[in-house]
């Protein structure tokens, strides 16, 4: 048996067990297949399926869960209400309704998902110890940054007032479209939107669309994240393919909200002053990033800080890569073989069995990457100079 | 004159201020003013107040899931499940009651003395649930333990509703856990699986003599 096969069983193993759980298990196995970069392969490829597929609520515990909320049953709130989900959302599932002529999206929470969350978290810890190679006391404040979001995951009030909000901020984007929120008909476990009709991504490819088309839709893709990055400072931080539509009129449609990452100055100069600026081509100024960021630690020998400015540094680089010309093509296999190897490497590397960097990279690395990996997959050209990294405010 | 009502809804007070039982129909009576014979008009003793209320609940349940527009649509499994959303519901209304009874009566029996009068009207409203599930194809026909579906039922029934006395979280949503999860393994079962082809394959290989004595069993 190789390596890749041995992987391919684990990967089979683990997904089996984590497909039994519902929640925030599934969640983390989402979120882990998003960091492609530090998972192999295999690993990547069997949590990918978890994205689409959760056992569903009963029809009975639906009815139960809307007269709690609204004192009312489904049928009674709206003209139709269909009991069968039509697709999960990993802590909860998707519902159509009707109302007054319009097709809504009814999403339901599964009951006691806040709840588990942390006890998931227990059960994924050894299983990421093992992955990532690090001790629980160093993995602790990342799991900590993990339990947060999810938690907030959690807070369908929160979420609809967010997705109003974002909705709002983002309404000039060119070719981004959002559903209508219904908060009036939303509550603690229940988000009411307008259906937006369209294909999901892998159905859209399937469809073979034009290049020009996949130009507009990674465009839009593109112009969507680094706005939020760059002027609102706060950004969609779930970019699994699921969470986007292709819509009839050929524009993107966002439909969830539920994980948004803020970031802190305290974060956003150091690193995006890393990415825009010619900062990495001063090696004292560098290393004077990589220190705000953790990722050199104030007792490190100055061998560790040599070793770590020239790994770290040839992070970022990969990172920036898309930002340096005005234009840059993601259907090239190159740059993903290149970041692929890179995280292998540094996987295999006794350095990096400590934790290193703030904890806010887990969130805006997963973002990044996984836009990125959304935008190889749609085989997009994009402009990256629509909207830059502002430094300057 | 007292009515029915009245003498479970004092009766129902006293115990949720006191936590016990009074101390004889004689001092209950006379703390309500009327006689003991009003008492025994309507009740037998304390205890049959209790029972009696017990058998409403179960049995306004019932009735209410039933004029649900959906519950023609419902499989057997979704019926279950909806009696025990509706009941916890319901319950909910008495929930001081329902602890204090429950946990007054508990001891010796898996069946509390106060549950006789749910117990028949629970595993009849059960039997029809499976009787509709056995015609549909949905649950599997089995010698001898079709019978013993709705015992498994009422076990589930016991075991919920202990649970939702002792659950302390936001909204009883670990009650609903447990209904969700408990009543779908239950059903789970009840349903054809892997075991009914094992078993049958074995009466199969044990009718078929000659197979066997040429293999030398």
């Amino acid at each position: 048996m190789d390596r890749e096969q041995l992987n391919e069983d684990n990967a089979t193993d683990i997904y089996k067990s984590l497909s039994e759980l519902k929640g925030s298990a599934l969640k983390i196995a989402q979120m882990l297949s998003m960091d492609k970069n530090i998972m192999p392969k295999s690993y990547v490829d069997k949590f990918t399926q978890s994205q689409y597929n959760a056992p569903p609520l009963s029809g009975p515990l639906i009815v139960k869960t809307f007269t709690k909320n609204f004192g009312k049953t489904p049928e009674q709130i709206f003209d139709t209400f269909n009991l069968k989900s039509s697709n999960a959302a990993s802590i909860g599932q998707v519902h159509q309704a009707t109302l007054n002529g319009k097709k809504l999206a009814v999403k339901i929470q599964y009951p006691g998902v806040g709840d588990s969350i942390s006890s998931d978290l227990k059960l994924v810890k050894p299983f990421a110890f093992r992955l990532l190679g690090m001790s629980e006391r160093e993995l602790n404040i990342y799991i900590k940054e993990v339990e947060e979001r999810l938690l907030e995951e959690t807070d369908y009030e929160l979420e609809v007032r967010r997705s109003i909000q974002f909705s709002e901020d983002c309404q000039n984007l060119d070719h981004v479209v959002f559903p209508k929120y219904y908060p009036e008909l939303s509550g603690k476990r229940i988000i009411t939107m307008d259906w937006l009709d369209g294909l999901h991504l892998k159905e859209f490819l399937k469809t073979n669309p034009s290049q020009e088309l996949r130009n507009k839709i990674g465009q839009a893709l593109w112009d969507f994240y680094n706005f939020q990055q760059h002027e609102l400072r706060a950004v969609h931080a779930d970019p699994h393919p699921g969470n986007f539509m292709i819509t009839p009129n050929e524009d993107l449609g966002v439909i969830d909200f539920g994980c948004i990452k803020e970031m802190p100055n305290d974060f956003y100069y150091p690193f995006f002053s890393l990415i825009s600026t010619d900062v990495i081509n001063d090696k004292a100024k560098t290393i004077d990033a990589f220190r705000k960021l953790d990722m050199i630690h104030a007792e490190d020998t100055e061998e560790q800080v040599e070793f770590y400015y020239k790994s770290y540094r040839e992070m970022i680089s990969l990172f920036a890569k898309p930002y340096i010309n005005k234009i840059f093509d993601f259907s090239k296999p190159e740059f993903f073989d290149q970041l692929y190897a890179y995280g292998e490497k540094i996987s295999k590397m006794p350095e990096f069995k400590q934790a290193r960097g703030v904890k806010h990279f887990i969130y805006v690395n997963r973002t990044n990457f996984g836009l990125y990996q959304i935008l190889h997959e749609l085989n997009a050209t994009v402009n990256t100079d629509t909207y830059e990294p502002t430094l300057n405010r | 004159m007292a009515t029915a009502q009245q003498i479970r809804t004092a009766y129902i007070d006293y115990v949720l201020s006191n936590n016990e039982k009074p101390k004889s129909v004689y001092s209950f009576a006379k703390k309500l003013k009327i006689t003991e014979a009003d008492f025994y008009q309507f009740y037998s003793s304390f205890e049959s107040i209790e029972k009696t209320i017990w058998f409403e609940l179960t049995f306004e349940t019932i009735s209410k899931i039933k004029e649900q527009e959906v519950w023609l649509q419902y499989t057997s499994r979704e019926k279950m499940l909806s009696f025990f959303y509706s009941y916890l519901e319901n319950l909910k209304n008495d929930r001081s009651f329902v602890i204090y009874s429950l946990r007054n009566y508990q001891g010796k029996v898996a069946t509390p003395s106060i549950w006789s009068g749910v117990k028949p009207i629970f595993e009849n409203f059960a039997q029809e649930v499976i009787d509709e599930g056995l015609d549909t194809g949905e649950l599997a026909e089995r010698k001898f333990l079709t019978k013993r579906y709705k015992n498994a039922l009422w076990v589930q029934f016991a075991f919920i509703v202990n649970f939702w006395i002792n659950d302390d979280s936001d909204g009883f949503e670990k009650s609903d856990e447990a209904i969700e999860k408990g009543i779908n393994v239950t059903f789970d079962l009840f349903q054809h699986s892997p075991i009914d082809n094992l078993i049958d394959y074995g009466k199969f290989l044990s009718r078929n003599g000659k197979f066997k004595e040429k293999m030398g069993f």
